[in-house]
């Protein structure tokens, strides 16, 4: 049993209630305060872009149960900490003192539209899909700006419903992240679907006033009845102005989930990894990852040893109908080290082989749990020297 | 403490059986076996259970009170 110190977890999020549950289960008897941002809750966000889109009885199925966890929750964004003093300032006006802090603020969807420019969509929040979705209603043409898992999975969405849709980006599909092997079947398939992908050669611009296009820098301009933007996320640290813990990157963590303030850990889709070595600094926002970090972060904050690694990297996306599923290192360079099956009937295992030793482990269209994958990068062979 | 399983929304990612090795697990085609299917959750079960319900990343997973 542990010291009963009191935690506060900032960010009622997957990572948020991950948290705040293992810091019950590691025998944390002491007060845990979960400070949540938005109105209903902590609840899943994968299925905003898959299934919220198509059926609006899935609102209601998205929600992460608090039960069982003798948490105080405020619902009321945190605006400022002082981490000297050990506080956080919420914007209701509520000052709470904590002894270890788990910072679990996420990240929100990153914006293109200029100042003053109304009407641009972005998909992160319920809110967002909900607009979306009774958008997508009554559209009849629809423009993706990026060509990531989101924008993909958004213009499967349209393809899905008839609509004809467009992807923008200055790399094909899914190629920053699959590599240019998976990125050519996916661009093919998704054509197939009557999915249509522009490439640009720069910077994209959105325009009309309410958003109603796109400039490219070649000087075409594509309009729509729908515009969405998919371009990433921005970690949500304005709270944390002047502790020194966030850049750009979001808030850097260690392996133990530590930043660089005592007392201050993080997880989630707000934190970065840092760098060590010949490793760069990474932003890794994705599930599995808030899961293991905030496990860790809970352990961590009560100066116990970590559970595991807070690092598992698996990822899964639709794109029109198609599952793609991945455990291990991305990029994707090259082509693959060993497959079984055919990417081009939609039904592959494959793997690469990184120079660092370690593999990447993709099903591709077929139905595979991560433990299968996991077990297939472990026993991948490295490429001969 | 029951949990009800939305097997059409299960997606076979199997990230229950990380938290919960022994109420759920998966075969190599990632089909799901849940070990309380209609009946309690023992007491002791339910941290670890409830762990595995908050890992779902489709929200397939509820407990029911």
């Amino acid at each position: 049993m542990t010291a009963p110190r009191p935690v506060l977890i900032v960010g009622e999020s997957l990572a948020g209630t991950t948290a705040a549950r293992h810091l019950r289960t590691l025998g944390h008897t002491g007060p845990v305060t979960l400070i949540g941002a938005e109105e209903h809750g902590a609840y899943s966000r994968p299925p905003l872009s898959k299934v919220v889109l198509k059926d609006p009885s899935a609102d209601q199925t998205l929600g992460l149960a608090l039960d069982g966890l003798d948490a105080d929750i405020i619902r009321s964004p945190a605006v400022a900490a002082d981490t000297r003093r050990r506080t956080v300032t919420t914007a209701d006006g509520r000052r709470i003192d904590y002894d270890a802090l788990i910072v679990a603020t996420g990240a929100e969807a990153r914006r293109l539209a200029a100042p003053g420019q109304r009407g641009e969509l972005v998909l992160r929040t319920l809110e967002d899909a909900r607009l979306l979705r009774a958008r997508l209603a009554d559209a009849g043409s629809a423009l993706v700006l990026g060509a990531g898992f989101l924008g993909m999975e958004v213009a499967s969405a349209c393809a899905a419903r008839g609509i004809p849709v467009t992807v923008v980006d200055t790399d094909r599909p899914l190629e920053r992240i699959l590599g240019d092997h998976l990125s050519a079947e996916i661009t093919a398939r998704a054509a197939a679907h009557g999915i249509r992908f522009v490439q640009a050669t720069g910077f994209a611009t959105l325009t009309g006033d309410p958003v109603g296009g796109v400039a490219l820098p070649d000087g075409t301009e594509l309009t729509a009845d729908l515009v969405v933007t998919c371009a990433g996320e921005v970690p949500c640290v304005g709270w944390l102005t002047g502790t020194g813990l966030a850049g750009r990157l979001g808030v850097g963590i260690d392996d133990a989930c530590a930043t660089t303030v005592p007392g201050v850990f993080a997880a989630g889709d707000v934190t970065y990894l840092r760098g060590h070595g010949t490793q760069p600094d990474r932003r890794a926002p994705f599930w599995s990852n808030a899961v293991a970090q905030a496990r860790t972060a809970a352990a961590s904050a009560l100066g116990l040893p970590p559970p595991g690694s807070a690092q598992d990297d698996y990822f899964w996306t639709e794109v029109a109908g198609l599952t793609v599923k991945i455990v291990g290192r991305l990029p994707l360079l090259g082509e693959p080290s060993t497959v079984q099956g055919s990417v081009a009937d939609g039904r592959a295992l494959l793997t690469w082989s990184h120079a660092d030793g370690t593999s990447t482990a993709v099903a591709y269209g077929l139905r595979k749990p991560v433990a299968a994958l996991r077990a297939l990068a472990a026993t991948s062979l490295p490429p001969a020297p | 403490m029951k949990i009800s399983v939305d097997y059409p929304r299960c997606e076979g990612h199997g990230l229950c059986a990380d938290q919960a090795p022994d109420i759920f697990s998966l075969d190599d085609d990632a089909e799901l076996t849940y070990r309380f299917e209609g009946t309690d959750v023992p007491g002791e079960r339910q941290p670890a259970a409830r762990a595995a319900v908050n890992a779902c990343p489709v929200a397939a997973l509820r407990v029911l009170s």
